[in-house]
């Protein structure tokens, strides 16, 4: 009896490691999109907040292609390039206010004309942007786009209203709020069309790995 | 009847008291594994030093005075410090008959406002697109390649910058502060060195675009044949430039390593010694409980050589035992004792850290089957000695 608990101490120890193996093998595979510095920027973001969860989510391990291909139609685009695969892990918020959760905060990586994008946005529970900023901008309009009053555009919104919003045209049809977000600098029109895009996406990972989908009622794709 | 081994005694002997032989195993296991781990991240991190130091494709750097001697680590991790020194030192230490070939780099730094809420720093290296991808041929390339011409208006971009910025191929960069923008012409596998994160560009882009006609440092292939401490030497001599040898280098982080190393070693000698006595003590233990089958055993005619093997096979079964599970935990978890060590380690080249391979298994089993023998020795002597009508009264008395 004793050998056999004993076998079973040995056993878990050989799983246990084996998942930090996987775990950290999974890691270094791609890079997602964390916070600079979750402590101050989740405080900033939800001032009332005492805490907060980081997980780790992708599409390769929640649902491979098949997922891959749901998020895909209901974003209105292809996941393209080296970076935008199935396999990036999304680095995921939870907020606290004591043992309540009380909201989200999530950010993407998207190309941009001439560099990186970081969208972050702060949702409640929801899934309504509370908070809207760019971590990371390389763009000409750069200064224009990190202004608070674009970001403000989009307080209010949630996947609802960007369903009807095609991230290739740039347009809503039929026109609603989110045609109603003004692009600050329009020679800088396709890093605009990014950050929607990336905002889009954002919302599509939310529900899908936080929300448990309560917005794909709408989606008509 | 069935006739019964030796080897299926000491076997079933071991197992009457199975907790305490499993623990004994266990202790036996972790010094095992702690000395394969060792041994390992020996082999491991010298050689993969060593390939860090081939990767770089030259063994000699040499930098503006006044650059800190830590420079030798930062170099390997990608800084440097930015003072300059003139672009002709490059012509003179070429005609140096050692030397097989120099390569000129300038790296520059801009602040990015936009990068993080507080903005951050954004580094280029310039670079000759002549002699430089030849001296890092080993550089593979995820998609396209080096720029060819000495002031285009394109760069090359490692793994980790290209993931941050979104660039392939094709795709266009602003740099920073500059406004200017040069298009990507290739971008780098992922390597795990400081060219992960690097932003490469024409030398002549760089010092054109920042207004700098100088270098921050020269890389040298030495010839083969070459007497590296003496061109060394040589180029102490030069005027305002300091030298970064990659055998100092190399020779520096394994100082430090070693005085690591020697504390390591010296835990681990406690660890085996440790296992060792556990194993005196459970033996021994477990003769002095059967005192009395070993008196009917050589009262039944075994010889005291019979009882010495006897007793000393359960000693080696308990250390082999132990040995093939140790052995077996470091290969399993050779890559988190990696993950450990680099954590804990001021500088960590690219490569495996830990080496296991089958020599080193097998000198890890060979030890503790060694220690084994030792161990048992005294117990398996002891049990020997025991005489049949003493051991048969004490148990009669007790």
């Amino acid at each position: 009896m004793n050998a056999r608990r004993g076998t079973r101490i040995v056993a878990g120890l050989f799983l246990s490691a084996a998942g930090i193996l996987l775990t950290a093998a999974a890691l270094s595979a791609a890079v997602g999109c964390d916070l600079n510095d979750p402590d101050r920027d989740v405080k900033r973001l939800f001032p009332a907040s005492t805490g907060y969860k980081t997980l780790y989510v992708s599409i390769a391990k929640k649902g491979g292609d098949g997922l891959l291909r749901q998020i895909e139609a209901r974003l209105g685009d292809k996941f393209s390039g080296l970076f935008e695969t199935a396999d990036v892990p999304f680095t995921m918020y939870e907020i606290y206010k004591g043992a309540d959760l009380i909201g989200y905060i999530h950010g993407v990586n998207q190309k941009g004309t001439y560099g990186g994008l970081q969208v972050f946005l702060a949702l409640d529970l929801k899934g309504v942007i509370k908070g809207f900023y760019f971590q990371k901008l390389t763009s000409r309009a750069a200064k224009a786009f990190r202004d608070p009053s674009f970001g403000d555009q989009f307080i209010g919104l949630s996947l609802a209203d960007f369903y009807n919003y095609d991230v290739v045209s740039g347009r809503e049809d039929p026109p609603g709020r989110v045609g109603r977000i003004k692009n600050p600098e329009p020679a800088s029109e396709k890093d605009f069309r990014a950050a929607l895009r990336a905002t889009k996406k954002n919302l599509v990972l939310v529900d899908e790995f936080l929300l448990g989908n309560p917005h794909l009622k709408f989606f008509k794709g | 009847m069935k006739k019964i081994g030796v080897f299926e005694i000491a076997y079933k002997n071991l197992l009457r008291k199975k907790t305490r032989s499993l623990l004994t195993i266990l202790g036996i296991a972790m010094a095992a594994w702690v000395l394969v781990s060792l041994f390992g991240f020996n082999r491991g991190y010298e050689a993969s030093l060593n390939k860090d130091i081939d990767n770089l494709g030259f063994q000699m750097l040499v930098v503006a005075k006044g650059c800190p001697y830590e420079a030798a680590t930062l170099m390997l991790k990608g800084g440097t410090g930015l003072k300059y020194m003139k672009e002709d030192i490059a012509a003179t230490v070429a005609a140096e008959p050692e030397v097989e070939g120099v390569t000129p780099m300038l790296m520059q730094v801009v602040f990015d406002p936009n990068k993080g809420e507080a903005g951050g720093l954004a580094a280029f290296l310039g670079v000759d697109p002549v002699t430089f991808p030849k001296m890092k041929s080993a550089l593979p390339f995820k998609a396209g390649g080096w720029f060819r011409e000495p002031e285009a208006a394109e760069a090359v971009f490692g793994y980790e910058v290209a993931e941050l910025e979104q660039r392939e191929v094709g795709d266009l960069y602003l740099i920073p502060e500059k406004e200017v923008e040069v298009k990507v012409v290739g971008i780098l596998e992922r390597t795990g060195t400081q060219d992960d994160g690097t932003i490469f560009l024409p030398i002549k882009t760089v010092q054109r675009l920042f207004g700098v006609r100088e270098l921050t440092s020269i890389g040298i292939k030495v010839k083969k044949d070459a007497d590296m401490k003496a061109f060394e030497d040589k180029m102490y001599k030069l005027p305002d430039v300091q030298v970064v040898s990659l055998s100092q280098v190399k020779t520096t982080i394994m100082t430090l390593v070693s005085t690591a190393r020697v504390m390591v070693f010296s835990i681990a000698l406690i660890a085996i010694l440790i296992a060792m006595m556990g194993v005196v003590n459970t033996v021994l233990m477990s003769v002095m409980e059967r005192r009395q089958e070993i008196g009917i055993l050589k009262s039944m005619g075994a010889m005291a050589g019979d009882v010495f093997k006897l007793i000393w096979l359960e000693t080696v079964i308990l250390c082999v035992g132990g040995g093939l599970i140790g052995t077996g935990l470091a290969l399993l978890t050779a890559r988190l004792t990696d993950i450990l060590v680099r954590s804990l380690l001021p500088y960590s080249p690219s490569g495996g850290l830990v080496a296991i391979d089958l020599g080193l298994v097998l000198m890890t089993l060979g030890v503790v089957t060694a220690v084994g023998l030792a161990s048992g020795v005294y117990p398996s002597w002891k049990a020997a000695r025991m005489r049949p009508l003493d051991t048969i009264r004490s148990e009669v008395e007790s």
